[in-house]
């Protein structure tokens, strides 16, 4: 229930903020790549990397990460099926060969099926999902943003945040 | 208006992350490798590996390792090995591509064989993994080697029950008599057909008519003409029917024939069903070592197999199962190039080690290990082990360079002590005592040699007390007591999936001529026993199955016999009526 809270909070957090609809949709693309990747690896270092230092929505790659998640485990038959097409491609074996003996480029697990897979997949996704997040956003702000921040319900999910400054104070 | 690209302000906390990173893995990176070290070690070997304490040093490129442990894969209380401490220096700059490079391993106070509290087998017990698949499939090959005990146990010969079904006689009888009465059918509906009476009835009459006639009736002479040529044609047609009746009694005959030849299979499978011991030197040496003797083979070919497995030759791409994790683990695909370093490779091993840790003076041996590696085309040069000592010289080199693999090994371990065991189906136990053992080993593709010999000049024998008053144990006691020293020797050979096998010993002789001359009249004696109870099963059926044949035959010939008989008499009295009558001589 809380992480559910959290979420939400998230999501209006994002979509209230005061960020352009192109930061937030980037944050989510951002947050797609640790969602649909095994966590874990070299790369996804480098996208929180750059989700921190870049000016984009934190929270929309929060947002992008928690949707994602369950997406990523859903389609892992799928990377793993592009990831061991692409491994196993004859024409493509020099150009991995010549990874896996580069330093530094094996720690990437890139020979794993599934994190190559998973990789190439958010890759191709980032351009469609960040024009639709950014299309999404402005519709939101254009539409019912503004109804949405002054119901009750919008009210009653952001007022939890007192519960959470309470929560950094007690002992 | 301008948009800010970075967050400046962001590198602060994303520095005190990388702190606390480097702070976590301080703490916590030796109980991770200890953790992971025992994970895939487990995971290789098929049995567990317990390591105390493991400490990296990555600023010197070192890792030691305190209190290892190894199970052994086969033996459920007893370890492979344990070592007192060992130290790696590690390449740090192939880490970098996720590489492990050793240069050289000081290991110190090895001791194998010792024993342990728990199982520690895994591959044996959940049949997963590599070691698991390997150590199946080196189970099964082990099994395909059946040695027939020898069945002294009771000192008596028995025969088990002869069930007249599994006998291949009666049912051969059977089908014979019912050929026979078959061919005495169609022999009879051949000979109705022949129409033999109209033909000798109107050839008498002609005859008689003949016998009247004058030269000048040419009319009778004609008819007497085409009574010979009826004549004729009739006797062309029992030509035709005794051809086919010698025909089937041939045959007929060759089913009696068949009939002895099935009494003598049916011989063969009674005499199987007798519990007769071997008699012949090496099936008794076979029957005495040969359960034992496998042993050894199988654990050496699991090495053997697994080293083949780990260190594939060729520079092909490999896939193996990807690390497991709570994501799909999909599979690692390993891309050796040629001139780059192996994924693994352990260029150099000193070993020190102790045998008899337990007894007054254990004995300080020293072995080394080179070029052990994953990828034995990338790096180049094979592996090779080695080990020598007061008592012990064994060396191996697993050659995985070129497409045929090549691994040889070969060792002479001397004053081990076996224990006393009880030798397969006969009623003795043998101590071996201080023996020297060897043991050469050769898999050149999917060829095996290989060759186990113990010997030993101080045995002592028990005799098992359960036979204490059996004819048998006697024998066997009496044969086996006097002797001293124990020569055993086991060879394999052929191609790996279906290998010869062949054991002798120094016993073989010596029990095989005792049992010859004791058993000998007896096994005699049970042989016409036996064959004595199969011709009471069969002769009842096969008996009149062979009167009913003759008589067929017999009948057969003799009705053919008879008609042609009669046609040729008949034509005779008309060629000479009709050469009198025309004035012929």
């Amino acid at each position: 229930m809380f992480a559910l809270i959290k979420l939400m909070q998230s999501l209006f957090g994002a979509l209230h903020s005061e960020g352009t609809p192109g930061q937030l949709a980037l944050g989510i693309v951002l947050g797609s790549f640790l969602g649909l990747t095994p966590l874990l690896n070299l790369h996804n270092a480098v996208v929180f990397a750059l989700l921190v230092l870049l000016n984009v929505s934190f929270a929309g790659g929060m947002l992008g990460w928690a949707v994602f998640v369950p997406i990523g485990f859903l389609l892992d038959p799928l990377f793993d099926w592009i990831g061991h097409s692409l491994l196993l491609a004859p024409s493509l074996r020099g150009l991995w060969t010549s990874f896996y003996n580069t330093p530094i480029v094996p720690l990437t697990n890139f020979n794993n099926t599934v994190v190559l897979g998973s990789v190439v997949f958010a890759l191709l996704f980032a351009v469609p999902l960040f024009f639709a997040a950014r299309f999404a956003v402005v519709r939101y702000r254009a539409t019912i943003g503004e109804r949405v921040r002054q119901s009750k319900f919008y009210r009653a999910v952001m007022a939890s945040k007192v519960y959470n400054v309470y929560k950094m104070f007690q002992p | 208006m301008s948009v800010k690209v970075f967050r400046w302000r962001a590198i602060g906390p994303l520095l005190i992350l990388f702190v606390i990173a480097c702070v976590l893995w301080w703490l916590f990176a030796d109980g991770i490798a200890r953790r992971e070290s025992q994970r895939v070690g487990t995971q290789m070997l098929g049995a567990k590996v317990e390591i105390q304490d493991l400490h990296l040093d990555l600023k010197n490129g070192d890792v030691s390792i305190r209190g290892l442990t190894i199970a052994s894969p086969h033996e459920a209380f007893k370890n492979l090995l344990q070592a007192d401490e060992i130290i790696a220096d590690l390449d740090m700059v192939p880490l970098t591509e996720k590489k492990i490079v050793i240069d050289r391993i000081v290991a110190n106070g090895l001791r194998f064989g010792t024993p342990r509290q728990t199982d520690g087998r895994v591959a044996a017990k959940s049949g997963e993994g590599i070691a698991g698949r390997v150590l199946a499939e080196t189970r099964d090959w082990a099994n395909q080697f059946q040695i027939p005990l020898l069945q002294l146990a009771t000192g008596k010969i028995s025969i088990d029950s002869l069930d007249p079904r599994r006998l291949s006689t009666i049912p051969a009888a059977t089908a014979l008599g019912e050929r026979a009465d078959s061919s005495r059918r169609a022999w009879q509906a051949a000979f109705d057909t022949l129409h033999l009476g109209p033909a000798l009835d109107s050839a008498s009459a002609t005859l008689e008519k003949l016998k009247r006639a004058r030269a000048t009736d040419l009319s009778t002479l004609n008819e007497a003409r085409q009574a010979l040529d009826r004549l004729k044609r009739a006797r062309d047609r029992v030509t035709t029917l005794d051809r086919n009746v010698t025909q089937g009694v041939s045959n007929l005959k060759s089913g009696l024939a068949g009939l002895d030849s099935a009494r003598r299979r049916d011989y063969a499978f009674a005499r199987s069903l007798l519990k007769l011991p071997s008699l012949d030197a090496p099936a008794v040496g076979a029957a005495l070592f040969a359960p034992g003797a496998i042993k050894p083979f199988e654990r050496v070919l699991y090495w053997a197999q697994l080293a083949r497995r780990y260190m594939p030759p060729g520079l092909l791409p490999r896939a193996t199962t990807g690390t497991s994790r709570v994501r799909r683990a999909g599979e690692d695909i390993r891309f050796p190039k040629e001139r780059a370093l192996p994924r693994f490779l352990l260029r150099n091993a000193e070993l020190s080690f102790l045998l008899h840790p337990n007894s007054d003076q254990p004995q300080r041996y020293a072995g080394t290990l080179s070029g052990l590696t994953s990828d034995p085309a990338v790096y180049g040069r094979p592996t090779n082990f080695g080990a020598t000592g007061p008592q012990l010289v064994a060396g191996g080199l697993l050659n995985h360079l070129h497409g045929v693999p090549v691994d040889t090994a070969g060792a002479t371990v001397g004053g081990i002590r076996f224990p006393a065991f009880q030798v397969p189906g006969v009623p003795v136990r043998l101590d071996p005592g201080a023996a020297v053992t060897q043991l050469g080993f050769n898999l050149n593709g999917d060829t095996i040699h290989a060759r186990f010999a113990i010997r030993s000049t101080n045995v002592r024998w028990a005799r098992d007390s359960g036979f204490a008053n059996s004819t048998i144990g006697d024998l066997i006691w009496r044969a086996v007591s006097g002797i001293s020293n124990l020569d055993v020797e086991a060879r394999l050979s052929g191609e790996l999936h279906h290998p010869d096998l062949a054991v002798r010993s120094n016993l073989d002789q010596a029990i095989a001529s005792r049992l010859t001359a004791v058993l000998g009249e007896e096994v005699a004696a049970a042989e016409r026993q036996i064959r004595q109870r199969v011709d009471s099963l069969v002769n009842d059926k096969v008996g009149p199955v062979r009167a009913r044949v003759n008589e067929i035959q017999t009948q057969a010939q003799a009705q053919v016999a008879q008609q042609r008989a009669r046609l040729d008499d008949l034509q005779k009295q008309l060629e000479q009526q009709l050469r009198q009558r025309i004035g012929l001589p």
